[in-house]
C-alpha cells in the first residue's frame, strides 16, 4: 500500500516503551514533586490534599523515583552492553558535525545562508535534549538517593551535601520541567513541522517526506538507490 | 472556719478577704452586688458582661476537664479570683504566677527559661503562658493542630524583624525553616486539609526545647554546636558525627556559611534562565524563519 510503503521504522519497540515510561513516569514526578517545591502556594497545598497528604505524595515521588532510577540504569546498561557485545554504532553521540550544523542552523534562521543543515538521523537538538535528559536523569536521581537516606550519606560525605542536593534535586527538576514545556511541546506539537502532533515516538513510524525534509542524510543510507525501494522500508 | 480554709486549699485559690474589705480595690469597684449576686444563692453568671471570653473558654482544655468531671480545672474565677478581681496581666508576671497555682513543674522549668526570666525581670516582649497558651480558649497542646500551629507561633515574634532586631535575634528563622525538608513538611502538614499521619516532625520545640527553652547560645542549649548530633539523634538515632550539618542552622547559604549549597545555588539561577532563554530564541528564530520563507 502507497502509506505504507511511505513510512519508515525510525524508533525499536523498545525505545517506544522507554519514552512511553520516561512519560508517565516524568508526569508522576512532576505532580508529586512541585506542590513540595512551591508549598506555600495554594495550588501547591490543594494538590498535595488532592494526593492524599504530603506523606503519600512523597511515597509516590520516592516510588516513581526508584522506577525512573531503575529506568536509567537499564538504559545506560543497554547502551554499553550494545557497545561492548554488538558493537552497535551511538547515534547520540555529538560530533564536530553538530556544531557545524547548528551553526548552518542559525546562519539559515539569519538568512545569511540558503541551505539549511541537513541532519543525520539525530540533528543537534535532538542530541542535544537527549543529553541533557540523560544528565539531568544522573543528576536527579542522585540527589534523590541522598534525600532518600540523608544518614547513609553523612556516614560518608560531609553534612553539607544533604542540602546541596536538596537544592539541586529542586533546581534540576524545575529545569527538566522547563525544558519539557517549552522546547519538547514545541518540537513534538506545537512547531509548524509537526503540528499537532509528531507521532513517531508512539507509533514508530515516519513519513518518508518528513525523512527527507529532517533526516535526509540517514533516508539516503537507508535507500542508497532511491526513495521507492522497499528493502528498508516497513 | 476551719472548713472554708480547707476548701479553699483544696482548690489551690487563697483564702480571700471578706468582701467589703477587697472590692473596692478590685476593677469591679463600682460593680453593684447585685450584678454578680442576681439571687441568693444562685450562681455568679460572669458571661452577663464578658460574653466574648465566657464563649471562648467553652472551647478551652479547662472546659473540657470540667466536662469530664475534673474539679479542680478553672472557670472563670479559678484564674481571676472573685472580689479581689484584677486586671490579669498587671504585672505580666502575675499570668505566669497564675497558672503556676496548679502547673506548678512546668512553671518552675519556665521560669528558668530566657523567656521566664525576661518576665520575671518586667521585659514586655518575652512571652508568658497566655501569649503561646492564649488565654480564655487555652488550647490543648498535645492536639495535631497545635502541633501544625508550632512554628507560626513562635514566628509571631520571631519573625518580627524589628522586634529580633531589639535583641540581635535573626528574623529569618522562619523562613529559613520553612524552606527545609521539616519545614516544609510542617507547612504541608498543616495545609494538606486532612490529618497528617504519623508524628509531626522537627517542629521549633523539638529542637529548641519547650517551657525551659535557653539562649541559642547557653552551653546548655540543645542547638549549640557541641549538642547538636545528641538533639538529631532524638529522631535519627543513627546519625553520625557529619550529619548535623545537614541543617544550615536557620543561615541563609552563603560563601562563608555554606560555599557547597551557594555553588548550587548561583549555578542554577545562571543556567535556568541561559537554558530556557536560548530555547526559546531558538524556537522565535525558527517560527521566523518559517514566515520569511513564506
Amino acid at each position: 500500500m502507497k502509506t505504507q510503503a511511505q513510512a519508515v521504522v525510525r524508533f525499536s519497540a523498545l525505545q517506544r516503551a522507554e519514552h512511553f515510561a520516561v512519560m508517565l513516569i516524568f508526569i508522576v514526578l512532576a505532580v508529586t514533586g512541585f506542590p513540595q517545591k512551591f508549598f506555600d502556594y495554594r495550588w501547591a497545598q490543594v494538590t498535595i490534599g488532592w494526593l492524599g497528604g504530603v506523606d503519600t505524595a512523597r511515597w509516590f515521588h520516592r516510588a516513581a523515583g526508584i522506577a525512573f532510577g531503575a529506568l536509567l540504569a537499564a538504559h545506560v546498561a543497554r547502551l554499553v552492553f550494545g557497545v561492548a557485545v554488538h558493537r552497535t554504532s551511538l547515534s547520540m553521540v555529538p560530533a564536530k558535525r553538530d556544531f557545524r550544523d547548528a551553526i548552518q542552523t542559525l546562519r539559515y534562521y539569519f538568512g545569511t545562508t540558503d541551505r539549511p543543515a541537513r541532519f543525520d538521523r539525530f540533528d543537534y537538538r535532538q542530541k542535544f535534549e537527549y543529553w541533557g535528559l540523560l544528565l539531568g536523569s544522573v543528576i536527579v536521581v542522585g540527589t534523590g538517593l541522598v534525600l532518600l537516606y540523608p544518614i547513609l550519606t553523612a556516614r560518608f560525605l560531609p553534612g553539607e551535601v544533604i542540602p546541596a542536593a536538596y537544592l539541586a534535586h529542586s533546581q534540576e527538576g524545575l529545569m527538566a520541567f522547563l525544558v519539557v514545556i517549552v522546547w519538547h511541546i514545541y518540537n513534538a506539537h506545537l512547531s509548524p513541522d509537526v503540528f499537532p502532533f509528531d507521532t513517531s515516538i508512539f507509533t514508530g513510524r515516519i513519513s518518508v517526506e518528513r525523512m527527507q525534509h529532517e533526516h535526509p542524510l540517514e533516508l539516503q543510507r537507508l535507500q542508497p538507490v532511491g526513495p521507492e525501494r522497499e528493502s528498508k522500508i516497513a | 472556719m476551719v472548713l472554708p480554709v480547707l476548701a479553699s486549699l483544696l482548690l489551690l485559690t487563697p483564702p480571700q478577704g471578706s468582701p467589703p474589705d477587697v472590692l473596692p480595690q478590685s476593677v469591679h469597684a463600682n460593680v453593684a452586688c447585685d450584678d454578680c449576686h442576681a439571687a441568693e444563692g444562685a450562681k455568679v453568671q460572669c458571661q452577663r458582661c464578658h460574653l466574648a471570653n465566657y464563649e471562648k473558654t467553652l472551647d478551652s482544655v479547662h472546659q473540657r476537664a470540667v466536662a469530664r468531671g475534673d474539679r479542680v480545672a478553672p472557670g472563670c474565677v479559678g484564674c481571676h479570683g472573685t472580689h479581689d478581681v484584677k486586671k490579669a496581666a498587671q504585672p505580666r508576671a502575675a499570668i505566669a504566677q497564675g497558672c503556676a497555682k496548679c502547673h506548678e513543674g512546668v512553671a518552675a522549668v519556665y521560669a528558668a527559661s530566657v523567656h521566664g526570666t525576661g518576665v520575671a525581670a518586667n521585659n514586655a516582649d518575652t512571652p508568658v503562658c497566655t501569649d503561646c497558651h492564649r488565654a480564655h480558649d487555652v488550647a490543648g497542646p498535645r492536639k495535631t493542630q497545635w502541633a501544625l500551629r508550632t512554628p507560626e507561633l513562635c514566628g509571631s515574634c520571631h519573625a518580627n524583624t524589628a522586634l529580633m532586631k531589639k535583641y540581635g535575634l535573626s528574623a529569618k528563622v522562619l523562613s529559613t525553616y520553612l524552606s527545609d525538608f521539616h519545614g516544609k513538611t510542617a507547612a504541608l502538614r498543616g495545609t494538606q486539609g486532612t490529618e497528617p499521619n504519623g508524628a509531626v516532625v522537627a517542629r521549633c520545640t523539638d529542637c529548641h526545647g519547650v517551657h525551659g527553652i535557653q539562649k541559642a547560645t547557653a552551653a546548655t542549649s540543645p542547638v549549640i554546636q557541641a549538642n547538636l548530633l545528641q538533639t538529631c539523634r532524638q529522631c535519627h538515632p543513627e546519625a553520625t558525627p557529619n550529619f548535623p550539618a545537614a541543617w544550615l542552622s536557620h543561615y541563609e547559604p552563603s560563601i562563608k556559611k555554606a560555599p557547597v549549597v551557594y555553588a548550587v545555588k548561583i549555578g542554577y539561577a545562571i543556567v535556568i534562565p541561559f537554558m530556557i532563554g536560548g530555547l526559546g530564541l531558538q524556537i522565535l528564530l525558527h517560527l521566523w524563519r518559517l514566515m520569511a520563507n513564506r
